[in-house]
């Protein structure tokens, strides 16, 4: 009876002792959020808006800070993330999901392996979107089909702008004429204003409030969906070949994680599970879900598992269909 | 309208709105005037503040800290002539020259002085435009775009100097920089040109490592070498008694002062042209309006016109970029991005609603630029003399710390090793030129116009075949192009004829 | 005169070379790529020879040919300002050397020291005052506020 006590009081101890570690790699530390571009972009205010609320959900209330690393479309920083960041668990990042694409064609100077990276998981998904200015007379995507030499916008290649018309008139029988070469997506807004350009293609979030205005309508989407735009038509379903709904698909699926947020590989397991936790948590937090609202940003929460799930997808693409990607997406902003 | 925009003022004249107003206009004091606190970030930094504001009051904090880097930044241009932020580094020309002759106060009081001019111009060209914003813009497309570049380049000729061999050196010196502008991902096939292999490349050359290296350098080099304080073995008289004398040369070249301030909100009003090109187009006017040729080689070393024109335009381009912000929603520069991720924040989107329903709060912003301009300006005269005896302190003690901020000044660009590659590679090369007789200001107004040109031409050609060149405006601007590109010899030729009038 | 003479002719061939990297680069991309660099770097490549052989056979006339900006001064004599430039170019190189060495929070302590003391030979208080007033603001404001990321200095990466 003795012996079982003391087992039991010692298993008591080591179980308390566990959190208490726990407490203890964070306590009066600082954890540090890389991030892969210059402050005020989108991955920075996501960075930011969990570095708020995160620190409610570890134990020992590190204080969370920023550090920009931009460069290179954020494969400087996700470099730095794999290759020199301490793994002790106060740092971890975030960076362009389309850098599992950038792994996947092998662009030259990526040195990380998002399979290996260790996830806390996705704070948003993002919808790609295809929009024709409202006076058009195309209303469907069937009807825009139909169109000779339809111009849409883009910011150049490696770009959403870019890349999903492209494979919409690659392998969906479209008539684009892309113009490339605005400064960013909100000039093209402009130049569809000027009727200078007809559409443009992009993330669902940031088209929204040009939705909401009624400059635009949405033609297609990809599949990721977003609330509104369910009923829209997804580009792999026109595509006219089996190749190239799977090429439209290994494009779309990194949307799914369009936030990722990923810790060096050798940070230890338990730390890795506190940090885990605390993400989860914090994106279900009332305060942080009450701001992204009001800074029309979305949340929308991906598990580290899923996210490995959608890493491991695009990774494994026979190397017929990354030659097929790669002539049409490149990587860039 | 008119009682709409009386009340913008009595709405920032309250005093909760008036007092974020007065801490945002000491964060932008500071970030103008030290290298390594960006404008740009500093405001990406403050949107959390705003959670908790009216849009008011967010506005006159974020915009109060704003419209007053570019007033502050002028000042240690001219001081120290060190770029603090990429848009006052025109300045450093003329005015860290005067600062070498001793009259550095006449250079701060002539910088701080059309700051405000620009400033109001500025603001008041915001609330005017209203009614004809949309039509504006909506008019000027990639094809005019494309010819704004290329008038912009034709300033090369101004800028180069008297005689032949000198403009030759100005237009080589304007094909590197158009070279240099095009390093990065190319837009139209997404190739990556003269990159060598670096990530850090891969974004093209980032303007204010540039530019600190090719002004701040070879400065640091002549003050090492001269051996003495930045104001000279001058005699220290005319330092204080200065700052008067050039808040009134603003009035003398009133004329110059609001051209220069038009010239910097037509810029800051199209989209894409970006915040770096207003300054540099305005010395170039500034340079034209010299009477003669002698006059003009004064020019790049200490003549008060090279001061008053960029001091003018880098704070009249603010007003201008709100336009296309807030009547498109397209943001006219790096900073107006951040600033319309504040309207989303508050709930506000920017359109054609902020020119209707939101009124008021557009005019509160035209009164925040005033406002906060009018209160730096002068709270800053206050105190300019003792900031102008800076001059005066030893150069060996000041190039430690002129040295400092040159570099965490380039290093927070990208917080990355390779601004500082940058830096001391175009300081090499700034160096050589000053010492061969190449002009500086060519090869930055090609460097920033050189993409805006090329990515405008693509979208002309792909969009409109060869048909956008017929087009009415472009074909005005094609003429203004020659204008300016032959300026220095019309007027030559027109005082030869003048002067043998005469005789 | 002669020194400067094949300084300007340096500088030329600098501005040739760069073209002519320019035009050869340019070889292997595609036209509409291609063409900018191109239109540029051939005016480039010929004015740069131009420059190049005018430096060499051309006569420059004291004064002639101005450029809108400033000159270095003249009132030192050129020998001295030789030195003086060479010394002031290696502090700026050291400079660079030390925040690889010891990461850019340490370096501009030492650096700052380091000229007071060497190259401006001032009084050992006053660097350490001003020494003090650069650390406080690298440390205080680019590291504890603004929390800028900064590559830990070589010789602390061989000490761990």
């Amino acid at each position: 009876m003795k012996k079982l006590t003391i087992i039991f009081f010692s298993l008591l101890v080591l179980v308390a002792s566990v959190p208490s570690h726990a407490a203890s790699v964070f306590e009066g530390k600082t954890i540090t959020i890389v991030v892969g571009y210059k402050p005020g972009g989108g991955y920075d205010r996501y960075a930011r808006l969990i570095a708020k609320h995160l620190p409610k959900y570890i134990p020992g209330s590190p204080a969370v800070i920023i550090q920009n690393m931009p460069g290179a479309s954020s494969v400087i920083a996700a470099n730095h993330l794999f290759n020199v960041a301490k793994p002790d668990g106060l740092t971890f990042g975030t960076f362009n999901n389309a850098t599992v694409i950038a792994q996947l064609i092998k662009v030259e100077g990526v040195k990380f392996d998002l399979a290996k990276f260790l996830w806390l998981g996705s704070a948003a998904s993002d919808a790609v979107v295809l929009t024709v200015r409202s006076d058009v007379p195309y209303k469907s995507a069937e009807d825009l089909r139909k169109a000779k030499q339809f111009v849409i916008g883009t910011t150049g290649p490696g770009s959403s702008t870019h890349d999903f018309p492209a494979l919409l008139k690659e392998y969906a029988g479209f008539d684009f004429k892309l113009v490339p070469g605005y400064s960013s997506s909100a000039d093209v807004m402009l130049a569809i204003e000027r009727k200078e350009v007809d559409g443009r293609a992009g993330s669902y979030d940031s088209i929204k409030p040009f939705m909401d205005r009624g400059l635009v309508r949405p033609i297609l989407r990809n599949r990721t969906s977003a609330p509104g735009i369910e009923k829209l038509p997804v580009d792999e379903n026109l595509a006219t070949s089996q190749k190239g709904k799977i090429v439209m698909a290994v494009n779309a699926v990194p949307t799914q994680i369009y936030r990722p947020f990923v810790a060096p590989p050798a940070t230890p397991k338990d730390v890795m599970k506190v940090l885990r936790d605390a993400f989860a948590n914090a994106l279900k937090d009332k305060e942080l879900l009450a701001e992204a609202e009001k800074g029309k940003m979305t949340i929308d929460y991906t598990s580290s598992e899923d996210a490995l799930k959608v890493v491991a997808e695009v990774l494994a693409q026979p190397p017929d269909i990354v030659q097929e990607l790669a002539k049409h997406i490149k990587f860039g902003d | 309208m008119l009682d709409t925009f009386i009340q913008g003022l009595f709405v920032v004249l309250e005093w909760q709105t008036f007092l974020v107003m007065l801490v945002g206009i000491f964060l932008g004091f500071w970030v103008g005037l030290l290298p390594g606190l960006g404008g740009t970030t500093t405001l990406a930094l403050m949107l959390p503040f705003i959670y908790k504001m009216t849009p008011v009051e967010a506005f006159a904090f974020l915009l109060g800290m704003h419209s007053v880097v570019s007033t502050t930044g002028d000042i240690t241009s001219v001081l120290f002539g060190i770029p603090g932020e990429g848009t006052t580094a025109a300045t450093i020309l003329d005015g860290h020259a005067m600062a070498k002759k001793g009259e550095a106060g006449r250079a701060l009081g002539a910088a701080l002085m059309s700051s405000l001019i620009g400033a109001l111009i500025g603001a008041f060209a915001l609330a005017l435009s209203i009614p004809i914003v949309r039509p504006l813009v909506l008019t000027f497309g990639a094809p005019e775009l494309f010819m704004l570049a290329v008038v912009g380049i034709a300033f090369i000729s101004s800028l180069s100097g008297e005689g032949g061999r000198a403009l030759l050196r100005g237009v080589l010196a304007g094909l590197l920089g158009l070279l240099f502008a095009l390093v990065g991902q190319d837009p139209q096939a997404g190739v990556q040109r003269f990159t060598f292999g670096q990530l850090y490349l891969w974004g093209g050359l980032d303007l204010v490592p540039v530019l600190v290296g090719l002004f701040a350098i070879p400065e640091i080099v002549d003050l090492a070498v001269r051996g003495t304080s930045i104001a000279g073995e001058l005699p220290p008289e005319n330092l204080g008694k200065g700052v008067w004398v050039g808040v009134k040369d603003t009035f003398v070249h009133l004329g110059l002062t609001v051209r220069c301030s038009l010239v910097g909100t037509f810029i800051g009003i199209m989209p894409g042209l970006g915040g770096g090109v207003a300054q540099w187009i305005a010395y170039g006017h500034a340079v034209q309006s010299a009477r003669d040729s002698e006059e003009r080689t004064g020019f790049g070393k200490g003549d008060v016109r090279g001061v008053l024109g960029p001091g003018a335009a880098n704070n009249s381009k603010e007003g201008g970029s709100l336009i296309p912000t807030i009547a498109f929603g397209v943001p006219g520069s790096s900073s107006m991005a951040i600033l319309l991720g504040a309207f989303f924040l508050q709930g506000i989107s920017p359109g054609p609603d902020m020119l209707d329903k939101h009124l008021v709060l557009t005019f509160s912003m035209v009164w925040t630029m005033v406002v906060a301009n009018i209160i730096t300006v002068a709270v800053s005269l206050l105190f300019l003399n003792y900031l102008a005896k800076l001059t005066l302190i030893r150069g060996s003690v000041l190039i430690p710390f002129i040295l400092f901020f040159s570099f965490i000044g380039a290093y927070t660009s990208n917080n990355h090793l390779g601004d500082l590659a940058v830096l001391l590679a175009f300081g090499f090369f700034g160096y050589l030129m000053i010492r061969c007789g190449w002009p500086r200001a060519p090869l930055v107004l090609g460097f920033v116009l050189g993409r805006i040109a090329e990515n405008n031409f693509y979208i002309s050609t792909i969009r409109y075949g060869s048909a956008w060149v017929g087009r009415p405006l472009v074909l005005v601007l094609i003429a203004l192009t020659v204008i300016v590109l032959f300026f220095p010899l019309i007027r030559s030729k027109w005082q030869e004829s003048t002067k043998g009038e005469t005789q | 005169m002669k020194a400067l003479v094949s300084l300007r002719f340096i500088l030329g061939f600098a501005a040739a070379c760069i073209a002519g990297y320019a035009l050869y680069a340019s070889l292997h991309w595609p036209f509409k790529t291609a063409l900018f660099p191109r239109v540029i770097g051939f005016p480039l490549l010929l004015l740069a020879l131009i420059e190049m052989a005018l430096s060499i056979w051309g006569v420059e006339k004291e004064r002639e040919g101005h450029a809108v900006d400033f000159e270095l001064t003249t009132a030192v004599e050129p020998a001295l300002a030789q030195k003086r430039t060479l010394l002031i170019c290696t502090w700026i190189i050291g400079f660079l050397a030390l925040i690889i060495a010891f990461g850019f929070p340490l370096a501009v302590p030492i650096f700052v020291f380091a000229y007071l003391r060497i190259a401006g030979r001032e009084p050992l208080t006053l660097s350490f005052v001003l020494t003090l007033v650069s650390w406080i603001f690298m440390e205080g404001v680019f590291d504890r506020f603004l929390h800028i990321p900064f590559p830990e200095g070589w010789i602390l990466g061989l000490w761990r």
